[in-house]
């Protein structure tokens, strides 16, 4: 037995014997005990991806978990047996004359060095259901898995199994040959073929990030000064990621569907882009809105920041600051700028 | 035509006018005023201009531009980026900036295709033609870009201060001078049209100025905020200040003088202080021969004014009226 093995315990008991101890007073002080909290974490309905903790302790057994966090709290507390998954690897970018696009044999590369086989069913989990955890599914998609992709919903705080601690355990490395599916990311030529076909004629396109950078506000924090121009492409909807996200869980996927069906006007049934500055955080809404119904939604992986820094025949790549296409969520706008324009000044 | 701006020689004098909020052309007989229809067009159409007898009508809630041919065939003209506003007419295209992006749009009116989009500064508005180059205003950079029309590209950025908003641009070819209103610190400023152009100068104007008008030796900036236009000679010398208006919109040549459009007041008054009665502040404004069209974007009326005798006739509008043509 190692010093990391004496370390771990059960915090499923842990947590039991601090339920039990609070439950006699719940009802009257309206706590909520982690036997609460990991109910709430269960999704109920036709909704892809998400699994509560209550599965993911009937199926422990059975599945790889992949911790996305940081690695620091993965060294500190995990679920017993995770492996952690470095967020810069599977977040490699490979240069091709049509723009950038994911590395998938660096990517692969990673996934077998973590012992992760093609035909692995894995869980990925996280502080919460935030980018980081969704880059990593969309990597393992990318990468043409074909084991089960689950997601803990709820995140680490969720899960009252058995923990573990200290640092990685080693793991023997895996095969992993990748499929690649190209079908689920989009190049910036691609894009720059279909500009001005955006949200009418031709495929739906979200912008994941805050309004102020959607809207290339001046003056805004939210601006990249590494970005040689500001707001977004032509036609994208503004709906920020975080409005995905309910505390460390999934919104509740009804309110999601009509937020993208409805307020953002997006059709399930045809394709729908998805991008952020790079290619981290629209993962998020990539994942979403996969779960919720969407059939063909793919990631522009070269984001917002090689779209706005290209360096030649800036006019085939152009990008708007006005619309009146921001779909208001959890961000707010800001800066001095809104996105109303006219020709009387 | 000279970029369907101030001033049209008309053989078949039909008034259009683009109605903002209806996503229509109205038409009407110019001696009349008769409503001669409408024409179901893009979303906030607000300028046309006349090629070879089509109307390019650039309708800002658009990504395209509306085209009308002269038998009311309506068509449309993609330009990939939101916001088309004005025109100008250089080496056989049409350059149309897009307002809501940082693109200008070129156009071939012939085979109303795109022939290509040429970056320019963000939020480029007024745009003008001069030999074989174009400008075009950035109301967020700070900056003219100029464009080579034969070519279709980027030239040069001159750059007419860090925090200028520059809305409208004209040129005085008899100096080589080019010259910017910057509304945000209520600036005209001069630059030169060579091919390495440079600022040369600058001048204070009345608050809010938006539009400017060059005639002959002078330069005209009304000042929205201040309700004064400004005469400047071409060296950006101050001439005089008439503070008679309330909110001066555009200055319009008719004969001899030039007339003032102004959004607060129910007259028509000239730089010189000649003066004609209208039924309803004005808003816009295009000379013909005869007269001036007036268009009422407040109460929704076009208007055709003789500025020596008065109002010739007033007609509703379907909505908001923005720019005239005369077809």
């Amino acid at each position: 037995m190692t010093d990391d093995d004496n370390r771990e315990t059960t915090r499923r008991a842990v947590l039991t014997a601090a339920a039990t101890t609070a439950a006699g007073s719940a009802g009257c002080l309206s706590v909520s005990t982690p036997a609460d909290i990991a109910a709430t974490t269960e999704i109920e309905g036709n909704v892809g991806y998400f699994v509560g903790s209550p599965w993911l302790a009937d199926h422990r057994d059975s599945v790889v978990a992949l911790d996305a966090r940081p690695r620091r709290l993965f060294r500190e507390e995990r679920v017993y047996g995770a492996r952690h998954v470095p967020l810069d690897e599977i977040s490699a970018q490979a240069d091709t004359a049509a723009g950038l696009i994911p590395d998938t044999d660096a990517i692969a590369e990673t996934f077998a060095g973590l012992g992760v086989g093609h035909d692995d069913d894995v869980i990925v989990y996280g502080d919460s259901v935030g980018s980081r955890v969704t880059r990593t599914v969309f990597a393992l998609q990318a990468l043409g898995h074909r084991g089960e992709i689950q997601v803990l919903n709820g995140g680490f705080e969720a899960w009252t199994g058995r923990v573990g601690t200290g640092g990685k355990r080693s793991v023997s490395a895996a095969e992993y040959e990748p499929q690649r599916r190209s079908e689920l990311w989009v190049t910036r030529e691609w894009l720059a073929d279909r500009v001005g076909t955006f949200n009418e004629s031709g495929p739906g396109l979200v912008d994941v990030r805050v309004p102020e950078a959607y809207l290339g506000a001046t003056g805004s924090d939210a601006l990249d000064p590494a970005h040689d121009r500001h707001g977004h492409l032509p036609g994208a909807t503004g709906v920020h990621w975080l409005g995905n996200v309910a505390g460390r869980r999934i919104d509740e996927p009804g309110g999601l569907f009509e937020l993208y069906t409805g307020d953002a006007g997006l059709d399930p049934e045809r394709t729908v882009v998805v991008y952020g500055d790079e290619n981290v955080n629209p993962t998020q809404t990539w994942v979403t809105l996969r779960a919720i119904g969407f059939d063909d939604v793919r990631l522009y992986d070269g984001g917002f920041e090689e779209w706005a820094n290209v360096a030649d025949d800036r006019g085939r790549y152009p990008v708007e600051t006005k619309t009146n296409a921001v779909v208001e969520t959890e961000g707010g706008t800001g800066g001095t700028d809104g996105g109303d324009f006219s020709c009387t000044g | 035509m000279s970029n369907g701006r101030d001033e049209v020689t008309v053989d078949q004098p039909i008034v259009a006018v683009c109605c903002d909020d209806a996503a229509t052309l109205a038409l009407y007989d110019l001696g009349s005023g008769d409503n001669l229809g409408t024409v179901p067009i893009g979303s906030h159409p607000v300028h046309a201009t006349l090629v070879d007898g089509r109307v390019f009508v650039a309708t800002m809630g658009e990504r395209s531009v509306s085209v009308v041919d002269p038998d009311g065939t309506v068509s449309r003209v993609e330009t990939g980026v939101l916001g088309p506003s004005h025109f100008a007419y250089a080496a056989g295209h049409l350059f149309v900036p897009c307002t809501a992006g940082d693109v200008v749009a070129v156009i071939d009116p012939d085979t109303r295709e795109l022939v290509t989009r040429v970056s320019v500064g963000a939020e480029p508005h007024d745009v003008v033609a001069h030999k074989e180059r174009v400008y075009v205003g950035s109301r967020s950079e700070g900056v003219v870009s100029v464009i080579d029309a034969s070519a279709c590209e980027h030239r040069a950025d001159i750059d007419v201060g860090a925090n200028a908003r520059v809305q409208g641009v004209e040129v005085h070819p008899a100096t080589g001078r080019g010259f910017a209103v910057d509304q945000r610190s209520a600036r005209v400023v001069s630059f030169s049209l060579d091919a390495d152009p440079g600022v040369l100068g600058e001048a204070t104007v009345g608050s809010d100025p938006y539009d400017l008008f060059v005639r002959d030796d002078h330069i005209y900036v009304p000042g929205r905020g201040a309700g004064t236009v400004h005469r400047l000679d071409t060296a950006l010398n101050p001439e005089m200040v008439n503070e008679a208006f309330t909110t001066p919109m555009q200055v319009v040549p008719h004969d001899h003088r030039e007339w003032v459009v102004d959004r607060g007041t129910d007259s028509l008054a000239s730089v010189d202080g000649a003066e004609t009665t209208l039924p309803v502040p004005g808003f816009k404004g295009l000379s013909t021969d005869e007269g001036i069209l007036l268009s009422h974007y407040d109460e929704r009326l076009v208007s055709f004014v003789d500025p020596n005798t008065g109002v010739v006739w007033s007609e509703p509008t379907p909505a908001n009226p923005f720019g005239l043509l005369v077809i």
